[in-house]
């Protein structure tokens, strides 16, 4: 069990910079999910983290001491593979004795047949063994030990990986997009599995994946990287009401956030297509904003509102439905998520108005970063400027 | 009749080109000598009695057999006493043609001991070719060095040049490093193996990067990666390599005739057909193809045994 440690990490592939500084200081114990697109360099971070990829500059970390030039075998961390890689040869048993006996057995212990025969191997292989059940047992693939990995099916050869990189009790695991190869069922499912897992080892976990769902349940906090940079790094609910960039906003949250258009006035006061807003910028920001509002902002209204269109496409998922609405002055449609017993009402074709809760509308500058310093401007002042 | 009835006619057509010859070797190794200078008898020919005429040849009667028969047949003349010598002898020597061809084959020549050169030589050569190709073909295919192309390169254009174009440079240094008439001479030529890393390196190209790098996080070197991670997901490769050198290398004349000269305890196979090349006293055709028979026979087999294991290590795939 380590904290580990990431300082200003450059990484490049030829001409393209993959990482370009990434700083993250992850504590011990503590679940972390590096979340982003494909490409945005988070599986080249944790390979760098885990050795199997060297970084041009910057330093990592592991329990207080750099691991500068240290092979991926001596950092004492377990990494699980999306496609599990185990080996094909080896049974389920053997496979997950694999790290045990490479650390704990001497090269002519290893010896395929007179191994056996060395002094103190077959006190070896008793222990390492019942370390194997220890770790099947956890997991619940005790009856598959003697099977092939070629028998098993994607979710058992899940569990047989992550008893692999568990049965030598890491300092830290690293999971690389564990959970891409299964079923959207068996994904539910084996996500609870893993946070439990979490729970019950309290060692640090970090945690890669695009699927921003994963990186919401699972972690105690979420690391968005984009573009070789990560963008924030705070616990999944701060990074879901409380973004600091537009493009967190816009990776995280299903359906999208919807993001308009708005005009920032002279006067720093905010206007949504030629509606003045009850808000003002404080800093000198001037010209074009963002306002970032997720669906479930939104709600529908009869009142006098700047958002009006026309019901296009919904989505009924039983519990909520999820409304497209076509706003015009508006390039990219509305989304808006209400409650099922509103389903008659949002017939398609049928024209509906728009409200949202001021307070909880995101507001960002033209480079796309979050403008928390506004004031609410009354009325009134509204009015008389 | 299918539609591709003219697809199977061409494939009969090759099976045929394929298998004559063959069938001929296995039904010369049958017949007497009189039947296939005739070319009659069929393919197991009619295995009537014939004389070895070796046999009686190393029987014919001195002066001092006929004196020591002489009891035996009381009162006739010498001439008779050697006739009847003679008939014993031919009526000792009649064998079927079957017996004699594969007697000669094992007893004329020291065919056992060429076989077990075959095997010593073609088992050195594959072993020290995986040895060399595996570790070769990894770095190859799954590590980032500089100069790993032009590496590359250099295994291709190997691949180009033609094993007689360098047969003589190759005896020269054997000769002045004293090696000609040696195992070594048989072997040290053959041992890197350019076809064969090329072969496992593209084998190896379509091994998961994340299978190595898990053997990394587990613990294993570079070479533990090789040996107990590449090597065993590679068997169905390794069985197509083997039966392309173990083929090439017990079937090989050339190099054998040019490196072991007069050392006839170092002859292969192929080598051991010599001994029944017709010298002005006949020929010896049923003899040598019987030779020939014995020295295919395991190879076949082998070849079949192979082929098994082949497809099951083809449709026994774990990587997926």
């Amino acid at each position: 069990m380590a904290e580990l440690s990431i300082k200003n990490v450059t990484k490049r592939f030829g001409e393209t910079e993959v990482l370009k500084g990434v700083s993250l200081d992850i504590a011990d114990g503590e679940f972390v999910s590096l979340v982003g697109p494909s490409g945005c360099g988070k599986s080249t971070l944790l390979r760098i983290i885990a050795g199997l990829e060297e970084q041009n500059s910057g330093d990592i970390r592991i329990g207080g001491t750099s691991v500068a030039g240290q092979r991926a075998a001596d950092r004492n961390l377990s990494m699980v593979f999306q496609s599990y890689a185990l080996y094909p040869h080896l049974s389920v048993g053997e496979n997950i004795a694999v790290p045990l006996r490479m650390r704990r057995m001497s090269g002519l212990q290893r010896l395929p047949l007179l191994g056996g025969l060395m002094p103190g191997a077959r006190a070896m292989a008793r222990a390492i063994g019942h370390d194997v059940h220890r770790a099947a047992e956890m997991l619940e693939i005790r009856h598959l030990l003697d099977r092939k990995p070629g028998q098993l099916s994607g979710g058992q050869r899940q569990r047989v990986a992550l008893g692999r990189a568990l049965v030598r009790e890491p300092a830290a695991f690293l999971l690389d997009e564990p959970l891409s190869n299964l079923d959207a069922k068996l994904r539910v499912q084996t996500r609870a599995e893993i946070a439990q897992l979490h729970r019950r080892l309290e060692t640090t976990f970090v945690y890669v994946t695009h699927d921003q769902v994963e990186a919401m349940t699972m972690s105690d906090r979420i690391a968005v990287m984009m573009g070789g940079r990560i963008l924030q790094c705070a616990a999944p609910d701060v990074i879901y009401e409380d973004p600091d960039r537009i493009e967190v906003a816009e990776f995280i949250g299903s359906p999208k956030i919807n993001i308009l258009p708005l005009e920032v006035g002279d006067d720093g006061r905010l206007s949504l297509l030629d509606h003045a807003l009850n808000l003002a910028v404080i800093d000198g920001t001037r010209g074009v904003a963002s306002l970032g509002l997720r669906p479930e902002t939104l709600r529908l209204t009869r009142g006098k509102s700047p958002l009006r269109g026309r019901v296009v496409h919904s989505e009924n998922l039983g519990a909520e439905i999820f409304v497209q609405i076509e706003v015009a002055g508006l390039a990219e449609r509305v989304t808006l998520r209400a409650g099922p017993e509103k389903r008659n009402t949002l017939a398609l074709g049928t024209s509906v108005a728009l409200d949202f809760d001021i307070d909880k509308a995101l507001v960002f500058d033209a480079d796309g970063a979050r403008l928390r310093k506004l004031r609410h401007v009354t009325r009134a002042t509204a009015e008389v400027a | 009749m299918t539609r591709d009835w003219w697809k199977h006619l061409i494939l009969i057509i090759g099976v045929i080109i394929v298998i004559a010859p063959f069938y001929m070797m296995v039904s010369y190794s049958f017949k007497s000598p009189g039947e296939i200078d005739r070319g009659e008898g069929g393919f197991f020919g009619q295995q009537e009695l014939m004389v070895a005429p070796r046999c009686v040849a190393l029987r014919t009667p001195g002066r001092d057999d006929i004196a020591a028969a002489s009891s035996r047949f009381a009162g006739a003349s010498d001439a008779e006493i050697r006739d009847a010598l003679v008939a014993e002898a031919e009526a000792d020597c009649s064998i079927r043609p079957v017996v004699f061809n594969y007697t000669q084959a094992f007893t004329e020549a020291p065919l056992l001991r060429y076989l077990l050169n075959g095997v010593i030589v073609t088992a050195s050569i594959f072993l020290i070719q995986v040895v060399v190709a595996l570790p070769a073909a990894y770095a190859l295919a799954k590590l980032r060095f500089w100069g790993r192309d032009a590496v590359f390169g250099l295994v291709l254009f190997c691949l180009l040049i033609p094993v007689h174009a360098i047969a003589l440079p190759l005896y020269i240094m054997l000769a002045k490093l004293g090696l000609t008439n040696t195992y070594a001479a048989l072997v040290v030529p053959w041992t890197v193996s350019v076809f064969g890393i090329f072969l496992m390196r593209q084998f190896f190209l379509t091994v998961p990067d994340d299978l190595i790098d898990a053997a990394r996080m587990d613990g294993m070197g570079e070479f533990a990666i090789v040996w107990r991670v590449m090597l065993p997901t590679a068997i169905p490769a390794l069985l197509a390599f083997a039966i392309f050198s173990v083929v090439a290398h017990w079937n090989d004349y050339f190099w054998p005739r040019i490196v072991v000269t007069g050392n006839r305890d170092l002859f292969t196979p192929p080598l051991g057909l010599r001994e029944f090349k017709g010298d002005g006293d006949g020929s010896f055709f049923g003899p040598m193809m019987a030779t020939a028979t014995v020295i295919v026979t395991p190879l076949i087999v082998a070849f079949l045994l192979a082929q098994k294991r082949f497809i099951e290590g083809i449709t026994l795939n774990g990587m997926k």
